[in-house]
């Protein structure tokens, strides 16, 4: 197929899929149909133009949508979809690439008691061990005695997936609480693959408040096919004491558990990308105050330690100002300390924003200096500028351009205009 | 353990859910939050229970997920599918930092350079980059590590 066949075919797609997309807006919007039904939603319309490495302009246009219908006959059941479609105006970037995807799609009951709840369709799954998302079912509900019980089951979708054979994942999740004072979870996830066990994880989450102002969150998680523990990570908080809270985190990962089936080869254990047998601790601290209602200071501190790599410090601080409807301005500097060149570098940061009537700017400027030029180039800064219009209610217009001069581009200008939409109505008179 | 002491296991377990879901009969909890919120919410200052955690402070974004984990209902008081999917997508195009640009505030992973960023931060820590590409989302990583 030729590069306007592509094209044609491409619009095709796109011009039979925008025309699903209207003809169910149009019979959602049927007065018969929409006697009690409740339809929101947002369309975001974006044109990028940006440069490639080999100085080719691409410009791509998307339709992000997310829609949804509640009170389908009861007030109960709702249903739930979002995705998005690009059309290649100029060049198509990196080959044939999806032009679409689907990204949630349920319909969903929830009862009125004990939470319960089911999901059925492409669902996003966050039950303990399990961040999936899911062709197939998601349920929870509660139990006596602060239990709480939730599972999932059907085909994952994942990207870059190409094994023949069965796909199926499933997992579940059981929590016990005393209200206010703990929640702990159990979880574990089994995804068969090929008819083979492709992932078997297992997990313990917990938030613990032993003290007024003191709270304990984490989770530790285990890999039954690699045999060991691929993630214990858990934060201390301690506050608000007048204005002032102080959050410690510290984690652990090893490498050979973790970074287990993949679906790229990123991480895939290799020496030099992602090294095979490394265990990474990380603790860090982070302080914040609020010196008023709008103002905030915060410093952050974080120690890397690798068993193989050597160690790194990450640490620095940042101020914020906001005005709630009306703007708000920021700025950061942070310090990266490693043993390795690439890892010494200053950060930078400094922003604004301002809402003017109906007119909103934007002025944003992140710098990080290298202490080792990389590429030949000590200084790589983004600058960006933004304006938006609210054309009516619900209805905003939008640009902005990015100019930034890096290691990998010397000059590199990118813009986007953006057209946002957010619609909601309630059926029937 | 045999294929018939296992059916008898989860027969019972069955028995036992059921149970304790008839007895347990409580009102579920709202579906949105019944406040309006302006800016980013500090639960703590109205509740005491589990929903202390989420209070949106600087350091939210690094311990978000384990409030998704433990508590997705309370985030969903606020917060719907699409919320979520603009930063974890399954087959991400746009950048969120590009998508929400004239929102500086946010605390949005890729901001500026994340070309030559990605290779500082995959180093530091690539596991806080698994968590979105390592099954899902990666269809762009593809074009360089073949």
């Amino acid at each position: 197929m030729n590069r306007w066949n592509v094209q044609q075919s491409t619009s095709a797609v796109f011009v039979r899929k925008a025309a699903a997309f209207l003809a169910a807006l149009a019979l959602l919007s049927a007065p018969a149909l929409t006697a009690a039904l409740t339809l929101s939603g947002d369309s975001s319309t974006y044109v990028q133009s940006r440069q490639l490495s080999d100085k080719t302009r691409v410009i791509g246009g998307y339709e992000y949508l997310d829609f949804m219908v509640q009170d389908l006959g009861s007030d109960t059941i709702s249903f739930h979809t979002g995705g998005w479609l690009r059309y290649d105006f100029k060049g198509e970037e990196y080959g044939k690439r999806p032009n679409d995807d689907l990204q949630y799609s349920y319909l969903s009951f929830k009862s009125k008691r004990d939470n319960t709840a089911v999901n059925l369709g492409r669902v996003m799954v966050f039950e303990g061990v399990a961040a999936e998302r899911v062709d197939g079912m998601y349920a929870r509900t509660d139990l006596k005695g602060g239990i709480g019980v939730s599972a999932f089951a059907g085909q994952p979708v994942e990207t870059n997936d190409t094994f023949p054979g069965n796909n199926l994942i499933y997992g579940a999740r059981v929590s016990q609480q005393w209200q206010g004072v703990y929640r702990i979870g159990v979880s574990a996830l089994k995804e068969e693959k090929n008819s083979t066990d492709y992932r078997k994880e297992g997990g313990v989450d917990l938030w613990v408040h032993p003290l007024t102002k003191v709270d304990i969150t984490g989770r530790s998680t285990y890999n039954d096919v690699t045999k060991g523990w691929m993630e214990h990570a858990y934060t201390l908080m301690l506050g608000p004491f007048a204005r002032l809270r102080l959050d410690t985190s510290v984690s652990m990962i090893n490498y050979d558990d973790y970074f287990f089936r993949t679906t790229t080869p990123v991480f895939t254990l290799t020496p030099g990308v992602v090294t095979p047998h490394e265990r990474m601790r990380m603790a860090g601290e982070t302080v914040m105050f609020s010196a008023t209602d709008k103002l905030s200071l915060n410093a952050d501190y974080r120690n890397y330690d690798y068993s193989i790599a050597g160690r790194a410090d990450y640490y620095g601080g940042s101020i914020k100002f906001s005005m709630p409807e009306s703007g708000g301005a920021g700025a950061s500097y942070h310090r990266m300390k490693g043993e390795t060149k690439a890892l010494q570098y200053n950060e930078y940061r400094l922003y604004g924003y301002k809402k003017i009537a109906k007119i909103g700017i934007t002025l944003d400027a992140i710098d990080v200096v290298y202490d080792v030029p990389m590429n030949g180039v000590k200084d790589s800064y983004a600058l960006s500028l933004a304006a938006d219009y609210a054309l009516m209610n619900g209805l905003k217009l939008g640009g902005d351009v990015e100019f930034s001069h890096t290691p990998d581009f010397d000059r590199d200008v990118r813009a986007l205009i953006k057209v946002l939409y957010h619609f909601g109505a309630k059926g029937g008179a | 353990m045999n294929r018939t002491t296992t059916k008898m296991a989860l027969l019972l377990a069955l028995v036992l859910l059921s149970g304790l879901y008839a007895c347990a009969l409580k009102a579920s909890m709202a579906t949105r939050h019944p406040l309006e919120i302006t800016a980013l919410p500090l639960c703590s200052e109205c509740h005491t229970d589990g929903r202390s955690v989420v209070d949106h402070t600087a350091d939210f974004i690094d311990r978000h997920r384990f409030i998704a984990e433990q508590q997705s209902r309370t985030c969903n008081l606020c917060h719907k599918e699409s919320f979520c999917s603009s930063c974890h997508g399954h087959n991400g195009e746009l950048k969120p930092s590009d998508r929400f640009k004239d929102s500086p505030e946010l605390t949005l992973p890729h901001r500026g350079d994340y070309l030559n960023q990605h290779k500082i931060d995959g180093r530091i820590n690539p596991a806080a980059c698994m968590k979105c590409h390592g099954r899902s989302n990666n269809v762009r990583c593809g074009v360089c590590h073949k």
